[in-house]
């Protein structure tokens, strides 16, 4: 894999604030990195780590309604920050 | 809730190749542009074209959070945010969305500069130019005119909260208190869907603005943007 996807930084992240689950949202170009990453984050780490199974657009296209699963913490791979003109496009 | 973004950064080096560097030459002032998995790994590019007398430019693009980062979204040639006006356009990345972005932010301007999207995985160049998207504004310019003679208008609004633009589409009401405006609402925007309402003789989409773009050509129903919506004079 020639992309950096930081797991380290994540299972850091996930020890740090004590998190439970885990939900990865991937580009599609990554998408098949994703069993690599779940296996990596659940054997490191007493998780359980869900896979976002729809569209992944950029960091504007963010899952909600997460917290009736009780989601504490999601990871977007292949995004920066999305800067949103609250006045429009 | 906790959030985490991973830019997964390419991590070999990246460079042109002789036959892109010669063909940059060709520009006295280049703006480069990436998608965030190289913008942070152009130091090799920027010294091949400086070494090649060639002016680099480059900007934060209006939504972008980094430098030389190009989203699909950034339309207009005002969102770039450049200070100067550069000879061509160079993308660095693997795909076609970020660089058709340059393209159309360009379609309102009056000297058309041509985009090189230079693909650093297979290392070869390939240059857009206005042609590449004549199909999408020539269907543009038709559902502009369509939304203009319209009564009846559907708007689109996503519940995605990165793209949701319910109070900016409110403006549509006070811009024309002649037309009836209904509101739908969705997740994930599906315009195979429109057909459900016949009533509707035109669209307006307020979600990813590349819905008006690159997906009204392929859609038997006239679309346009809020933006476009709001600004028509």
């Amino acid at each position: 894999m020639n992309y950096n996807l930081e797991i380290e930084k994540i299972i850091e992240r996930i020890k740090e604030k004590n998190h439970k689950t885990i939900l990865l949202q991937l580009a599609d170009g990554l998408k098949p990195e994703a069993k690599n990453i779940v296996d990596t984050i659940e054997k490191e780490t007493n998780t359980t780590v869900l896979i976002w199974f729809g569209s992944c657009f950029g960091a504007c296209d963010t899952p909600f309604g997460l917290t009736q699963l009780g989601v504490d913490l999601t990871v977007q791979f292949g995004h920066n920050v999305f800067i949103k003109n609250p006045k429009g496009w | 809730m906790d959030n985490l973004l991973i830019n997964a950064e390419y991590k070999e080096e990246i460079k042109l190749t002789d036959e892109t560097l010669n063909y940059c030459k060709k520009f006295k002032t280049i703006a480069l542009y990436s998608s965030i998995q190289f913008s942070s790994n152009l130091d090799k590019i920027l010294s091949q074209l400086k070494e090649a007398n060639i002016n680099v430019i480059t900007s934060q693009p209006e939504r972008t959070n980094s430098q030389s980062q190009i989203l699909g979204c950034d339309l207009s040639y005002k969102n770039l945010k450049l200070t100067q006006k550069p000879d061509a356009f160079l993308y660095i990345g693997d795909g076609i969305f970020h660089p058709r972005a340059l393209v159309l932010s360009q379609k309102d301007e009056e000297n058309f500069k041509e985009v090189i999207r230079f693909d650093p995985i297979t290392n070869q160049h390939y240059i857009l130019n206005l042609k590449d998207v004549d199909k999408i504004l020539k269907t543009y310019k038709g559902a502009l005119i369509k939304f203009l003679h319209s009564d009846s208008i559907g708007v689109i609004i996503t519940l995605k909260p990165g793209q949701q633009q319910f109070n900016p589409s409110k403006q549509l009401k006070e811009k024309y208190p002649n037309k009836k405006f209904y509101f739908f609402i969705d997740n994930n925007i599906d315009f195979s869907k429109a057909e459900d309402f016949p009533f509707i003789q035109c669209w307006v989409n307020t979600a990813c603005p590349r819905i008006g773009f690159d997906d009204a050509p392929n859609l038997p129903i006239p679309i346009i943007n809020l933006t476009e919506a709001l600004n028509i004079e």
